[in-house]
């Protein structure tokens, strides 16, 4: 092992590089004189040995590491916020060949749960990822053991996996298994994870097993594994699964969401059939199967289209309805039935609409954030469920010209100016008024068109033929509208210049939703104020009228497609061939839908079989418009946000059109009075009062008190109302305000998040520009690495040969903060520098010397009175460098737990930023020093110029001593 | 069903149905039979006794609902354990439960990133970025608008401002990007 290492030390090219630390010392041993070769070879091995081989890992963390440090990896990327460079490491190769090695050495009694064991091929693999990553991190510190970041990096990953196993063990088992399937692993990992946790908590129970709890496991799995057979057999039952997975692949999810309200809204409706089939028409039909016609009625053909004559005493409409009280097996009371099934087919359908309404503006609208929409158009919006290759072609097409488009107009953007930008908003003004009179004028003109007809039309039962075509006009009229009026919308849509295409779709949807509300809220208006007293059965004229709508609105889709996108899709390849194909244009076929539901919520109450038709209507639709569209289309140019248009056809479903049909039916019920002839309301005053009545009579049944009492104080009372509407207005204020909290909160967060980012950048920076502008430097650092990994002293100081003087200096630090340790547990006052004690012996000697000369010319008294005079400037001197050597001590104690406590008050904040501070505040140590020992530079010799004796050659030598020791230790930076 | 409870047995099935990721699956037995068919001589009909079987990613390259996403060799290379896109079952239904209807957002948005960071550095950076783009535009873009391009994006989407995107810039991208949950789903 050893040997194979060294192979790859001694390569040249290798050695460049600053990651592998290992390398760098054993090389620069061969380069430079090293005072302590003979421990060299020891410590190499040594190092190579503990550093490269993790055998002798403990067996836990083995076991674990095999099977799970792929996983650990993840989730420890996942929440890694460290920048890794990019740059390849020269080093991985050897590395990671190594740990290979070395990993699939472990010991196979190492390992805790051998069933879960992996294959070798897998180990070799997880390996690989872990190298990956010790490689990553290498990057980050560069000089750092790459052992040591390895082992660190896989104690950091044990101890996540311990962790979370604790974690899921005090989860239930549904909050369990939801967190393991969404791990971001791979699913031998979640197995094994699972099986962990199985085994803790079965060895956790293992005390307290019971029988019963055996059977309680033994049934509860049973259960799952039918609910699990049963969920899927209901997937394989999806309705249209294929078909819609060909759209999708063609055409791209924005398209296929057409298809998807499609089908909701095709459950909706059979969802309506079975509620109103099964609660009003199978009673009506057990009890009296024939339906009463009058013997000149007879079938002749044009009913299908027009609802009217025979249909129209048949059990479609509400005529055709009694308000008989059946009596069979139990009473059932007909008007109840009508009044309930309606009313609670209402309320589950707005609960339903809010609901989903609710649940797609939580997911599609959360952060919506517009701005960001080149990144979104790169990284989000390629629509992995095409699989068709001309889609791909053409997708692909599609973005390169959007995104072409969006950087031109960056550069456009800024040219406009304030006159076109006027005669801009003079366009927006101008098809917005003409839009909107347009959709007034529609509204006009059908009102009197129905006016018209009413004056034309007669109650009579037999109509001729022709009287009974005659009623097509109107809802001819109508779709013929909802048919070219879009069309107008979309031409000016492309006058106007809209900077978003999201705001021009926006304006498209908003005009067309105008006009259908406009054609709509006429038409109602009529038949409430009109009809309601002209006719003698006027419910069932109604639903007449509202059946032939909704059926020559079917009849108008089916032509549209046919026409609309045949017929342009024969000119855009025939005759026209700059128009190109017809794209599919979802916003508008949507509308479409939503006008056709509308239709049949309002003629829910006038017609309660209607949704039978819509069935069918959107059944024959979905077949059509697939072929249309695989035939006729090519998929959207524009690569909308399908989802949020999703989001917002759901929204303008249910608030203008559902919200107006049940205002529409509930106004019907409690204002209008119904028909007298027919119908199950017939001699009411209102539908309504169909509730007052039956609670007349449950005064009657005793036992009842509590409904009546319901009834008459919660129901009829306006105090109820009033206190929950108040009590709802509270709560929506109270979540308005959270939600206003929450905002700003997230952008509070996100502010955070900037200057988090801000701060790493940079540290990061100023680590690089130190480690670039200051190589030296890093010896340093590694001789702390060392230190921390507790290399022996004879190691840091090997390198002391060096011929770096930093390093040497530096060095010399790091023995000086040792002794200084050492110094200070033994509370002797040593000088700490390793160049003063020299200094200071020279000062000693000196001052010896000085001394005997002293007595000397004691011997000798009063020749030279100068010469005390020299002697007090000697004492004086060696006092100054004393006690300068004492400041200088007591200022570098200081200095000495300085990087200790900057290391562990940094370290806790963020891990680059430890390191460039750690190095930031080497640095700054090394050169106050060097200040310091400028200072003292030229401090220290002016004084002892100052006396300048001549003849005090004690003195002298005590001043050249001291400089001497100085220059000493000023070489040494 | 016979025929199920010979391929596996009902430990594995309780592992892939109750444990795991293939929740989200259509029943996984459709999905071991695509599985099976790209390959009916290498793969066993058995799967009681674990057999090691590796799919090449030829293979896997050529399903239909890959063959033409500009993405289908990072995909099998991600969810491949051999990095290479040579798949075993489990990377299999791996693959398409991540890909499916169901799977959570987060865990989607982890694997799309580790698809767009072509060289596995856990960042998207510029030049992950300028492949991404040239898968999606077929090579057609000029040098300086690839530039742009990526640059915008990042400017856009890094929130740390350290020139790359990370997961976490990439799943807030996500947050408000709501189509994504939709248009990262292959439909098997």
């Amino acid at each position: 092992m050893t040997s194979y290492s060294n192979d790859g030390f001694f390569n040249p090219a290798y050695h460049d590089s600053e990651t592998l630390e290992i390398d760098r010392r054993s090389s620069s041993k061969n380069q430079h004189i090293n005072p302590y070769t003979r421990e060299d070879p020891a410590w190499r091995f040594d190092g190579a040995d503990t550093h490269h081989s993790p055998v002798c890992q403990p067996s836990s963390a083995d076991a674990g590491r095999v099977a799970l440090g792929g996983w650990q990896e993840e989730s420890w990327r996942r929440r890694d916020s460290i920048p890794m460079g990019v740059i390849s490491n020269p080093g991985s190769p050897s590395w990671q060949h190594e740990l290979t090695h070395s990993t699939s050495q472990i010991n196979p009694q190492c390992d805790q749960s051998p069933s879960v064991r992996r294959p070798s091929s897998v180990s070799g693999n997880m390996t690989m990822r872990l190298t990956g990553i010790t490689m990553n991190r290498m990057n980050m510190f560069p000089n750092t053991d790459p052992a040591f970041i390895e082992d660190a990096v896989r104690n950091e990953m044990e101890k996540e996996e311990q962790d979370l196993i604790k974690e899921l063990v005090t989860l239930s088992r549904r909050d369990r298994i939801r967190t393991i399937r969404e791990l971001p692993m791979c699913f031998e990992e979640k197995k094994h994870i699972r099986s962990q946790v199985l085994a803790f908590k079965t060895s956790k129970q293992s005390h307290n097993c019971t029988c019963f709890a055996d059977y309680f496991e033994n049934v509860t799995l049973c259960f799952r594994r039918c609910g699990y057979s049963i969920r899927s057999a209901r997937q394989t039952l999806e309705l249209w699964h294929g078909i819609m997975k060909e759209i999708s692949g063609k055409f791209g999810t924005s398209v296929l969401s057409y298809f998807v309200f499609l089908k909701w809204l095709l459950m909706f409706n059979i969802f309506s059939f079975l509620v109103n089939f099964g609660f009003i028409t199978i009673p009506l039909l057990v009890y009296d199967p024939s339906p009463n016609i009058p013997p000149n009625v007879s079938f002749r053909g044009l009913e299908i289209l027009t609802g009217a004559g025979y249909i129209s005493y048949t059990v479609m409409y509400y005529g055709g309805y009694s308000n008989e009280t059946f009596v069979g097996l139990a009473k059932y009371d007909m008007q109840l039935a009508y009044f309930f099934t309606i009313a609670i087919y209402m309320v589950l359908c707005g609960i339903a609409l809010i609901f989903s309404m609710a649940r797609s503006f939580m997911k599609n609208f959360v952060l919506v954030n517009p701005a960001s929409d080149k990144a979104w158009q790169l990284l989000c919006s390629w629509d992995f469920s095409i699989t068709n290759e001309r889609a791909v072609r053409q997708r692909k097409n599609n973005l390169r010209v959007q995104l072409k488009e969006s950087l031109s107009e960056q550069a456009q953007r800024e040219l406009l100016t304030l006159s076109e930008k006027l005669k801009q908003f003079g366009v927006y003004l101008g098809s917005w008024l003409l839009s909107t009179s347009l959709a007034v004028g529609c509204g006009a003109s059908i009102y009197y068109l129905c006016q018209y007809e009413q004056e034309q039309a007669t109650d009579a039962a037999n109509w001729t033929l022709l009287q009974e075509a005659q009623t097509l006009l109107v809802p001819f009229v109508v779709s013929l509208m909802n048919l070219v009026v879009p069309l107008f919308y979309s031409l000016f849509n492309k006058f106007e210049h809209y900077s978003s295409q999201r705001r021009q779709i926006y304006a498209l949807v908003v005009r067309n939703i105008f006009l259908k509300l406009f054609i709509l809220g006429v038409l109602c208006y009529y038949w409430m104020n009109v009809v309601a007293y002209r006719f003698t059965c006027w419910e069932s004229m109604v639903g007449q009228a509202l059946y032939r709508l909704v059926i020559v609105d079917f009849l108008f889709l089916m032509l549209g497609s046919f026409f609309g996108e045949f017929l342009s899709n024969l000119i855009g390849t025939r005759l026209l061939p700059h128009v190109g194909i017809p794209e599919f244009d979802v916003a508008r076929n949507v509308l479409e839908l939503i006008y056709a539901q509308t239709l049949a919520w309002i003629g829910i109450y006038f017609s309660p079989l209607l949704p039978a038709i819509q069935i069918l209507k959107f059944f024959i639709l979905f077949y059509l418009k697939k072929v249309s569209l695989t035939h006729n289309c090519q998929p959207p140019r524009r690569i909308g946000r399908a989802a949020q248009m999703q989001t917002i056809f759901i929204a303008v479903l249910f608030f203008p059109f559902f919200v107006g049909a049940l205002s529409m039916v509930a106004y019907v019920s409690w204002r209008l009075t119904p028909s007298e002839q027919c119908g199950p309301f017939r001699g009411l005053n209102s539908t309504f009062s169909v509730v007052g009545v039956w609670m007349h009579n449950l005064h009657e049944i005793p036992g009842s008190q509590w409904v009546i009492w319901i009834y008459e104080h919660i129901i009829e009372s306006e105090l109820f109302y009033f206190l929950i509407a108040l009590i709802v207005q509270a709560i929506t204020y109270t979540f308005w305000q959270i939600s206003q909290g929450r905002k700003a909160l997230i952008a509070l967060l996100r502010q955070q998040i900037v200057n988090v980012g801000k701060d790493k950048s940079f540290l990061i920076d100023k680590l690089q520009t130190l480690q670039n502008s200051d190589p030296n430097k890093k010896s340093k650092e590694k001789d702390q690495k060392m230190h921390t990994k507790q290399c022996s002293d004879e190691q840091s100081s090997g390198s002391q040969s060096n011929s770096n003087a930093m390093v040497q200096a530096l060095l010399a630090r790091q023995q000086f903060e040792e002794e200084d340790e050492r110094r200070s547990a033994d509370g002797v006052p040593v000088p700490a520098d390793i160049s003063t004690p020299s200094a200071l012996m020279q000062a000693m000697l000196a001052r010896q010397r000085a001394e005997a000369w002293d007595e000397h010319l004691y011997q000798m008294p009063d020749n030279y009175p100068s010469s005390s005079s020299t002697l007090v400037q000697a004492m004086q001197a060696r006092q100054r460098a004393e006690s300068q050597e004492r400041a200088e001590y007591i200022r570098t104690a200081p200095f000495s737990e300085n990087p200790v406590n900057r290391f562990s008050a940094v370290s806790q904040t963020d891990r680059s930023g430890d390191l460039s501070s750690s190095v930031s505040s080497v640095k700054m140590q090394v050169r106050e020093k060097s200040a310091e020992e400028e200072d003292r530079f030229q401090w220290v010799p002016s004084p002892s110029q100052n006396p300048a004796p001549p003849g005090s050659s004690a003195l002298i030598q005590a001043m050249l001593a001291r400089q001497q020791a100085q220059n000493e230790f000023d070489d040494g930076y | 069903m016979g025929n199920k409870q010979t391929i596996f047995t009902a430990q594995q099935l309780d592992a892939y149905q109750v444990g795991v990721s293939v929740k989200y699956l259509k029943p996984f037995t459709r999905l071991f039979y695509r599985y099976r068919d790209l390959a009916p001589q290498l793969v066993p009909l058995d799967y009681t006794n674990h057999p090691d079987v590796r799919l090449p990613y030829e293979l896997i390259g050529s399903m239909p609902e890959l063959k033409d996403n500009p993405f289908r060799q990072r995909i099998a290379e991600v969810f491949s354990e051999d990095g290479k896109g040579n798949m075993t079952l489990d990377d299999f239904l791996d693959m398409f439960s991540v890909l499916s209807e169901m799977a959570p957002r987060d865990l989607k948005a982890y694997y799309a990133f580790k698809i767009y960071d072509f060289n596995n550095d856990d960042f998207i950076c510029k030049s992950d970025l300028e492949k991404t783009l040239n898968k999606l535009t077929r090579n057609e873009l000029t040098e300086d608008e690839v530039r742009m391009v990526c640059e915008k994006v990042i400017d856009e989407a890094d929130l740390d401002n350290d020139g790359r995107l990370s997961l976490e810039d990439f799943q807030h991208m996500i947050v408000r990007a709501p189509d994504f949950l939709s248009t990262f789903h292959i439909r098997i």
